[in-house]
């Protein structure tokens, strides 16, 4: 039997086609889902468990605070800025109140600064646990998720005792925070301060906070199924990092040692000792490990504010009626998430004119994209839920 | 463009502030510790990728937009009469010295078409489409301008000064009213605290 | 008087349909007794109270409560899921389960049916669940489902073949494939056959948590990545069913791992006489005892990923259980 040219042609085309033909298959992640943290959708093009070309969808959440906050009075806007990240409410007022501030030319009391500071640290630290619960929980480990928020419900109570909120304290006053007022009529000027034992009940949280770092870090840190499901997973370049407006916790765990608590000067961080802790890789693991890190940090931070607070006011003289000055300004805080910023404008009203609300979370998962490009599904969670973002911060 | 006490002596910025704005070719301000380069806008790309390459402004913050007009539809208007215009911001920074400028371009209002950023900074990407929908600004060359937030039918640019608040046509705010005083103080009694908190 | 009640389970069919409702009751109680014991544990393990109310003392009859409400609900099917299949789904997985229980000595005779491929048709049977969990993920018309049963698929392929490979072993060593058979040759060397095979004790052990879908292996549930895999859809009392073939499904895999490994209803220092008695009891603990270490692997752990699985199954596990043979064998003939 003999074979012609045609014959051979025609065989070595029918071995072509018999690879086997795949079809990608669109995968809606959210905006229902348990690891989206809310309302996050992504639009993932998947080839199996491969997945190339994933799209971030926001806006479920958006409540439109910037356009709110032009019909509002300033001490109206606290209660709103709350609302952004709300898993570090306090946190969030902080930069909108220097801001305004800093317009009008008032300072705060070093007394009210040291409070804003505890307060900020232990926000900072509240959502730092909430993620060292939430991380492993979305690697499929529940257990940790106990041992962080037991200790993060110790935190919020410190928290609520001084401001009366566990996640939107609206604590801070355009020249200082709430003071609060004695009940009857004797004492019916008379300011209140800190909560009686307050300090006394920070120091032993603080150890109680600490104790629990070990524990995790024992608990997750010395898993090897953690660490091969995390390390060199979801690498993130720190020249990406910046160009995409990563900031916070992300930024430095892909080697950038820069901390806004360092570089600016809203809070009275550069009379305090604390390290800003960086990452080798960009990993989801760096990214976990530098927040546990913080935790210890902020801990550190919070009880040396606690052994120095000066006394003196909580308020410093403001009109009863908050008109800021013609003027814009920006002011940006190192966040729990990132750099959150607020780029006030005031024409003179008793409202800003225009609020442009920088937050962390926003930037931060725009770099979803980047980082999700032919990854596996399990590792969309992974490296997702290791950026620690809050849907209310990035809608807005 | 604000007349502010630190103005009159020399602020500590104004050294970095003079140096950016001749870098980049604009006029400087620091006004409330921000350094603010208003910058023409047919130099928009430019400047930015000067800012980045010659200035180390590496870390892109965010971008948006004010909308300066004389009438609106919901707030107050503004003190004094403005110049009719959309003012583009970027924040840029560094991330080892801790500096943060400001740009700044006018943009028409008739036909806001703007130079898009997405190649020198891929953050900008977002932020523009955010200002695309909020402000009705045109980025010319970006690869995905679509709403962001808001659902593609929505109609209509919210963050812009003529776009009425829905819930307040319906209402006013009843956050208006004025606030009763913290029991067993005097009205007219002097206090340290804002009353309308 | 007893003599004639005995003879009566001498005719087939009345000795068949006692074992039957034996059975019928048995995977409900075992199921309800591991369920409730992983709550309570996991509850201890996580600083947490657990069910507290239900049953008037420490939630005691939480599950049965769980299951009542179970039957109350509606069954909802899906539209487009493929009806017939995705009904039959969750009973092939339960049958699966029961069909596990026919060989496990649970005592000298005491056994449903003793097979002399006792074992061989042990693992037969075990892998029939996965096909039902494949069917229920692919006939629920839901991505998350889908990509669920498939990986239960990959799963299945890769742990079959260290589960088999691990149980060759204390087979070479027994020289027969009849569960109470193996027990007896245990009996009779006079110690459980994990002191030789630990490699294959260990394997075997990895292989029925990867077998069972169990956290680190719960890829194809994977709550956090596939909203809840191949049993999204699933509600009322056909979730029920894969609910309680899951822990009758641990109380199997662990007595299968108990007879094979650790003697199964004998204990060193036990006379056999007495072995009618107290076997049950002391295969029950041993199944309690493993129970207990999937408990505690599964609150403890991460979950893996599906590629890592894999290695692990094809890299790591399958030449090892080789190996294993290999040693086993040279030693059976050589000794």
């Amino acid at each position: 039997m003999t074979i012609d040219a045609d014959t051979i042609r025609h065989l070595s085309e029918v071995s072509v086609s018999v690879e086997l033909q795949t079809e990608d298959m669109t995968l809606n992640i959210g905006p229902q889902h348990p690891s989206t943290h809310g309302v996050l959708r992504l639009v993932a093009r998947v080839d199996g468990e491969r997945c190339h070309d994933v799209q971030p969808v926001i806006g479920y959440m958006h409540r439109g605070y910037e356009k709110l906050s032009e019909v509002r009075t300033y001490p109206q806007i606290t209660t709103i800025v709350n609302r952004i990240d709300w898993v570090a409410g306090y946190a969030n007022e902080v930069p909108f109140i220097v801001a305004a501030e800093k317009l009008m030319g008032v300072e705060a009391p070093e007394r009210a600064q040291y409070i804003r500071l505890i307060l900020t640290e232990m926000a900072r630290m509240a959502s730092h646990l909430v993620f060292m619960a939430s991380y492993p929980l979305e690697l499929g480990a529940a257990t940790p998720l106990f041992f962080a928020l037991r200790e993060r419900e110790r935190v919020l109570d410190l928290l609520e005792g001084v401001t009366g909120g566990r996640f939107h304290p609206n604590f801070n006053r355009i020249g200082g925070v709430k003071p609060a007022y004695g009940a009857g009529s004797s004492t019916r000027k008379m300011i209140q301060d800190l909560p009686a034992g307050f300090l006394k009940d920070t120091r032993d949280a603080m150890g109680r906070v600490l104790g629990v770092c070990d524990e995790l870090e024992d608990l997750v840190a010395g898993n090897e199924i953690i660490l091969a499901r995390t390390k060199g997973v979801g690498i993130l370049p720190p020249e990406v990092a910046v160009s995409y407006g990563v900031s916070g916790p992300n930024l430095r765990a892909s080697g950038v040692s820069f901390d806004l608590r360092r570089a600016e000067s809203y809070l009275p961080y550069e009379s305090f000792d604390f390290d800003v802790i960086t990452g080798e890789n960009g990993d989801c693991w760096d990214r976990w490990w530098v927040r546990l890190q913080e935790i210890r940090e902020a801990a550190r931070i919070i009880v040396q504010a606690v052994d120095g607070i000066p006394a003196g006011p909580l308020q410093a003289k403001v009109p009863k009626i908050i008109k800021v000055p013609k003027g814009e300004t920006y002011v940006r805080a190192e966040n729990p998430k990132g750099e959150m910023g607020y780029y006030l404008v005031s024409d003179g009203g008793t409202g800003p004119y225009r609020l442009k609300i920088r937050s962390a979370s926003f930037s931060n998962i725009s770099v979803l994209p980047y980082l999700l490009e032919g990854i596996l599904v399990p590792d969309i969670i992974a490296t997702m839920g290791s950026l620690d973002f809050v849907l209310g911060d990035v809608d807005r | 463009m604000t007349s502010s006490p630190s103005e009159t002596t020399t602020h500590p910025l104004q050294e970095y502030a003079d140096l950016v704005a001749e870098t980049v070719g604009g006029e400087a301000t620091v006004a409330f510790d921000a350094i603010k380069v208003v910058v023409p806008l047919d130099r928009w790309v430019d400047v930015h990728v000067t800012a980045r390459d010659r200035l180390g402004l590496v870390f892109f913050s965010w971008l948006s937009a004010i909308d300066w007009a004389n009438e609106v539809a919901v707030g107050d208007p503004p003190g004094e009469t403005v110049e009719e215009r959309f003012e583009l911001l970027t924040s840029l920074g560094d991330v080892t010295e801790g500096r943060r400028v400001t740009f700044s371009a006018t943009v028409d209002k008739t036909s806001p078409v703007v130079p898009t950023l997405v190649e020198v900074y891929a953050g900008a990407n977002w932020h523009e489409r955010e200002a695309h929908e909020m402000f009705g600004i045109v980025f010319e060359g970006h690869p995905n301008l679509t709403h962001l937030y808001l659902p593609e039918s929505f109609i209509g640019n919210p963050l812009r000064k003529s776009f009425p608040l829905l819930s307040r046509e319906v209402k006013p705010w009843p956050g208006t009213v004025d606030v009763e005083g913290m029991p067993g103080i005097a009205d007219d009694e002097p206090t340290t605290e804002n009353p309308e908190a | 008087m007893l003599e004639t009640v005995l003879d009566i389970f001498d005719n087939f069919w009345v000795a068949l349909g006692a074992k039957l409702l034996l059975v019928a009751l048995l995977i409900p109680l075992i199921g309800m007794v591991i369920g409730f014991a992983e709550i309570k544990l996991s509850a201890k393990m996580q600083a947490r109270m657990g069910p507290y109310f239900a049953g008037g003392r420490w939630g005691w009859a939480q599950l049965i409560a769980d299951g009542i409400k179970f039957f109350q609900k509606e069954d909802i099917i899906p539209d487009n899921a493929d009806r017939p299949v995705f009904k039959t789904a969750p009973m092939l997985v339960l049958v699966g389960t029961v069909a596990l229980f026919v060989v496990i000595p649970f005592g000298p005779g005491l056994i449903f049916r003793d097979l002399s491929v006792g074992i061989f048709y042990a693992l037969a049977i075990s892998s029939l669940s996965t096909i039902g969990v494949l069917m229920a993920g692919w006939s629920s018309a839901n991505k998350y489902s889908l990509i669920g049963g498939l990986r239960a698929a990959g799963q299945l392929i890769a742990y079959e073949l260290p589960l088999v490979l691990a149980a060759v072993g204390s087979v070479i060593m027994a020289g027969t494939m009849s569960m109470s058979g193996i027990v007896e040759a245990q009996i009779t060397a006079g110690y459980p056959y994990v002191i030789f095979q630990f490699v294959g004790f260990g394997i075997f052990m990895v292989a029925a948590l990867a077998e069972l879908t169990r956290i680190p292996f719960d890829m194809p549930i994977a709550e956090s990545e596939l909203v809840m895999g191949y049993l999204t859809e699933y509600s009322g009392f056909r979730f029920l069913f894969f609910f309680l073939a899951e822990f009758a499904n641990m109380f199997t895999m662990s007595a299968i791992a108990a007879t094979l490994f650790l003697g199964g209803y004998w204990l060193p220092g036990i006379p056999t006489e007495t072995l009618e008695f107290v076997g049950p009891v002391i295969l029950l603990a041993k199944v309690f005892l493993l129970a207990f270490a999937m408990i505690w692997f599964r609150w403890t752990f991460p979950r893996f990923r599906e590629d890592q699985l894999q290695t692990l199954a094809w890299k790591w596990l399958i030449p090892l259980a080789l190996a294993n043979i290999g040693a086993t064998a040279f030693f059976k003939v050589v000794l």
